[in-house]
């Protein structure tokens, strides 16, 4: 193999991309449900508008549309999260997001953005399930995942660019510059012919943590890049521990399953019966969250998730049609207990009542402040 | 064709699939490297989208915003923005943000017998003065710096 095509289809740890995936996937629905989703009440306003991009010009997003795309994104985010991801889910997941941020131009966050590369770069990372990243030995599992180190490449690039303008401005630069650095480095630190970049890959992880943790900076983007940080950072017996650590119950519970008794034929029928109903009603857990669109949201990632397991529905013996619906669940129950939790609703019903009494419109700012009363905190 | 469900470990690439990853990885890092380049051009400096200049919204001062229309029998009408368009909005307006300003004089001309749209911002700093006329029916609003006197 050249160099260059050594560094993109060389070995890394498989625990790498099993856990950087379901880590911003998981963060990705949260940060949509707290951080998004209050901002909702600003869309549709005066039927005014302007998007990101040319081709949504005359289209004016409404706050049921915009809180619709990201329930529905958060839930299926979360719910791959939860179990084996799909491909066809991480697409969606990819489309609905970039939506979300891009139909308009009150949400200019710019890790959004970033966000929506990191999801391009997930459609093609392997998906893996827990038992095929982790074994059960102390050896790491590894294989080539050119899309992880493009994963590494496209953080690199937001650093070498952040180095590059502070540079232009002449700021410090050097802090940056390591970070990029590091992460064209750290994706080949898995490779056993390369034993000095053991010990220097680890150290280099004080390098974007103390970039984000040092400065301000928006939303959830410490958070996120803190995390990729430790993942892709950490020496590879740390990783693979963790994530073992981490996944060691749901892999007991699928080896039980595998076990289980009975005949194929009875198994299937159940878990197809059993699959409907969950797809039906797990998107009914929505109707308590009470936010224009988030039903809608639900119903598809309901629909989504029934794309998703397609054939394996009624074809499968195995219980992973369940697991998927089970995951399905769990998004659906999520999103219902962090609106009950947070402020989120609130922020969402406050800011409407707000911007009503600003413009003079007394019937919108009525029924606003009605709801944040009911979900004041 | 394989499941995309599980692919445990993934199969070393072939041939022919490492050429289309890597056409794939050359598009996609060349693209994140034009993307922020962009920047150089634009016409409104304040638009950091996509760039990495900043991981905070960039925070440009607001100016004194004042908007008028005029009707085709010649009567001048002031325009409140803020009863109009979200607060957000009206931010962008004050910032000089031409996107935002160009879309909201245009949206002014869909109503009924307006002839033209004027939109001012008194800026404080370096900005200045700035005027933006549309003729209803033109195509883009004209821009007008005067500095602004100290």
């Amino acid at each position: 193999m050249k160099p260059l095509e050594r560094y993109w289809f060389g070995d890394v740890a498989l625990a790498r991309p099993y856990l950087v995936l379901r880590f911003v996937l998981a963060l990705l629905a949260f940060d949509t449900w707290l951080n998004m989703m209050p901002q909702g009440a600003k869309y549709g306003v005066g039927a005014f508008n302007v998007a990101h991009f040319p081709w949504f010009d005359g289209f004016v997003p409404s706050s049921s549309f915009y809180l619709g795309v990201l329930a529905f994104t958060g839930v299926l985010a979360l719910s791959q999260a939860l179990y084996r991801p799909h491909r066809i889910a991480i697409v969606l997941i990819a489309v609905g997001y970039t939506l979300g941020w891009s139909c308009s131009l009150l949400d200019s966050v710019p890790y959004h953005y970033l966000l929506s590369l990191y999801l391009v770069c997930f459609v093609f990372f392997p998906m893996l399930s827990a038992r095929s990243a982790f074994s059960r030995s102390d050896r790491a599992p590894r294989g080539s995942v050119a899309a992880y180190v493009l994963f590494c490449v496209t953080t690199a690039i937001v650093y070498f660019y952040v180095a590059a303008w502070a540079a232009a401005r002449g700021e410090s630069y050097w802090l940056p510059m390591v970070c990029c650095v590091g992460y064209l480095l750290v994706s080949m630190q898995d490779r056993v012919e390369l034993p000095a970049l053991h010990v220097v890959a680890p150290m280099l992880v004080a390098a974007p943590l103390t970039f984000h943790l040092a400065a301000p900076q928006q939303g959830w983007l410490p958070l996120y890049m803190t995390g990729i940080a430790l993942i892709v950072f950490a020496p590879t017996q740390w990783v693979h521990a963790f994530g073992r650590a981490l996944t060691q119950p749901a892999r007991r519970l699928v080896d039980e399953r595998d076990e289980d008794e009975g005949g194929l034929d009875e198994r299937a029928s159940r878990v197809f019966y059993m699959s409907l109903i969950g797809l039906v009603v797990a998107p009914m857990v929505s109707m308590f969250v009470d936010l224009p669109g988030v039903k809608t949201g639900c119903s598809l990632t309901a629909i989504a998730m029934l794309v998703v397991m397609g054939r394996q529905l009624y074809f499968t013996p195995r219980w992973r049609p369940l697991w998927r619906v089970a995951s399905l669940f769990g998004g659906c129950l999520a999103l219902w207990i962090t609106m009950s939790a947070s402020n989120a609703r609130f922020d969402y019903y406050r800011e409407g009542a707000l911007d009503a009494d600003r413009r003079g419109d007394q019937e919108a700012a009525m029924m606003f402040r009605e709801k944040a009363d009911r979900y004041a905190p | 064709m394989a499941s995309s469900d599980t692919e445990p470990p993934p199969p070393d690439p072939s041939g022919k699939a490492r050429r289309w990853t890597g056409a794939f990885i050359a598009v996609f890092v060349l693209l994140q490297f034009v993307v922020p380049l962009t920047y150089l051009g634009r016409e409104d400096a304040a638009d950091e989208r996509f760039t990495w200049r900043s991981f905070t919204e960039a925070a440009v001062p607001a100016c004194e915003t004042s908007a008028a229309l005029e009707r085709v029998g010649g009567e001048r009408e002031a325009i409140a923005l803020e009863k109009l368009i979200h607060r957000d909005w009206v931010d962008y307006v004050s910032q000089g943000r031409r996107a935002v300003v160009d879309a909201f004089l245009m949206k002014q001309c869909e109503a009924d017998g307006v002839l033209q749209v004027e939109l001012v911002n008194r800026c404080d700093d370096e900005r200045g003065v700035r005027e933006y006329t549309l003729r209803c029916g033109g195509e883009r609003p004209h821009e007008t710096t005067r500095t602004a006197a100290r």
